[in-house]
């Protein structure tokens, strides 16, 4: 089951992608999810849609595991669509395009975190995110939390078919309401438990919110042409 | 040394520590035996100012618990029992690093740190891996690894052995030990398991938040291991 999770998990590959900054490829990420939605036209979708496969290809992401990872994202797909269909049959090609403009995003934070360690994201979002120090917001915070929540999303849907296979063992029928609360709540609890065991943790490692990455970020030549590349690319396509 | 002196602890209205007394002298390895339910887990992690006394103090090495946490926490580590939920980062290194980063050590330092870590605990080659990935046995030694990298004065392991097979049961015992001689670092074994005691030269028996028995292993006799409630004969 947890082989099957790759959403978010990041893996040691030598590409041009996993070099670049993290703190460029958080900019790229936000830039080209806002951009995405300006495009209307389909040509524009199309060389978009080019561009993401072609990094994606160049982070050498194997296609199938992108698509295994996606599997839990289909079904709002097909809801998306079934609403479209049932609600504005005339405006289909426009729930297509929504549900496409969702794949890109999903495509490029799989990208993200396939090519960038959470220790470098969480230190690219302080470094972002200084500026904010000002409203008493600590970056650290935010990136701790980012980055628990990268480590713990497969735990918990691990957690979460262990419960479903004991109770399943015991003849749970999940059609009945009874039974899908009672998963629920065993689910919620656990996690309840497992965060405050995780807290027990990072208090017992001294964690400090005041603490700032001591990781040293400097732009390099990669980095000045994947910006021209980026930049190039959104003004063309616009 | 850590003592708990005249140490009492309640949740709710029931008190689970009664009245412990005990020193821990740096060098030993000490356990902490039970049954389910009678306080260890809850004494130690009052070592590690996880929790704090109710009534009584406990001073690490001179420092109460109550007063200054971080010092004290800087000095003992805490491995923890459920310890797939203490590995805070995904990739292993990543989460070796936490505690120092904690601590605002430079980053070439954290770096050595955490390289001279793993080489010891002999998992160099899991430095990249997801911990998602790794099995019980291996994520125990990152969960160890990350506290070793702290350089703790003492570890506290709180039923290191329960949810492993017997080649890790036994491979785990065998780190602990070895940080206890080589290392010289002080271990506190939380255990239900009397075979965990072998390595151990003190032992403290606790029973209903009290201490049943404090001394010499080979002290031990039937009778204190009936009343404790451990004896499964």
């Amino acid at each position: 089951m947890i082989n099957k999770l790759y959403f978010g998990q990041y893996s040691h590959k030598d590409t041009i992608v996993h070099k670049i900054d993290p703190r460029l490829k958080l900019i790229y990420v936000f830039a080209l999810s806002v951009f995405i939605f300006t495009l209307n036209k389909y040509l524009g979708i199309l060389f978009f849609t080019l561009f993401v496969l072609l990094i994606a290809i160049a982070s050498k992401i194997s296609m199938k595991k992108l698509l295994q990872s996606l599997r839990p994202f289909y079904l709002m797909f097909v809801f998306l669509l079934v609403m479209y269909l049932i609600f504005s049959r005339n405006q289909l090609n426009q729930g297509i395009v929504v549900i496409w403009r969702f794949l890109m995003l999903l495509i490029m934070s799989y990208v993200l975190t396939y090519t960038t360690t959470t220790s470098d994201l969480v230190a690219a979002i302080e470094k972002l995110m200084k500026p904010l120090k000002i409203f008493n917001i600590k970056p650290r915070n935010i990136a701790v939390m980012i980055s628990i929540t990268i480590r713990f999303i497969p735990a918990m849907l691990l957690q979460f078919e262990r419960l479903r296979e004991s109770m399943l063992a015991r003849l749970a029928n999940f059609r009945n309401l009874r039974h899908i609360k009672l998963i629920m709540l065993s689910a919620l609890e656990k996690m309840f438990k497992s965060a405050s065991n995780l807290s027990d943790a990072m208090q017992s490692r001294l964690y400090n919110e005041n603490a700032e990455s001591h990781k040293i970020m400097r732009l390099s030549s990669n980095d000045y042409i994947s910006l021209l590349i980026i930049a190039v690319f959104i003004l063309v396509i616009y | 040394m850590i003592e708990a002196k005249n140490l009492y602890f309640k949740y709710d209205e029931e008190f689970v520590l009664k009245g412990i007394n005990i020193k821990i002298k740096e060098g030993c390895f000490t356990a902490i035996i039970g049954a389910n339910g009678s306080g260890k887990t809850t004494l130690a992690k009052h070592f590690n100012s996880l929790l704090t006394p109710t009534k009584g103090n406990v001073l690490v090495d001179g420092i109460d618990t109550r007063k200054d946490e971080f010092d004290s926490r800087k000095k003992v580590g805490f491995v923890f029992q459920n310890f797939e939920d203490q590995l805070i980062h995904s990739i292993v290194e990543e989460d070796v690093a936490f505690g120092l980063e904690n601590l605002e050590w430079s980053n070439n330092i954290i770096k050595k740190t955490v390289e001279q870590t793993l080489d010891k605990l002999k998992i160099k080659n899991l430095a990249k891996r997801n911990v998602n990935m790794l099995s019980l046995g291996q994520k125990q030694m990152v969960a160890l690894a990350g506290v070793l990298a702290m350089n703790p004065m003492y570890i506290v392991f709180d039923e290191p052995t329960t949810m492993l097979d017997a080649k890790n049961k036994n491979n785990i015992m065998g780190v602990i030990r070895d940080l206890n001689i080589k290392n010289k670092i002080t271990i506190i074994l939380v255990t239900n398991v009397l075979d965990d005691l072998k390595y151990a030269d003190r032992v403290i028996i606790l029973k209903d938040g009290s201490v049943l028995y404090d001394g010499k292993k080979y002290k031990l006799n039937k009778r204190i291991m009936d009343k404790a409630g451990l004896n499964d004969k």
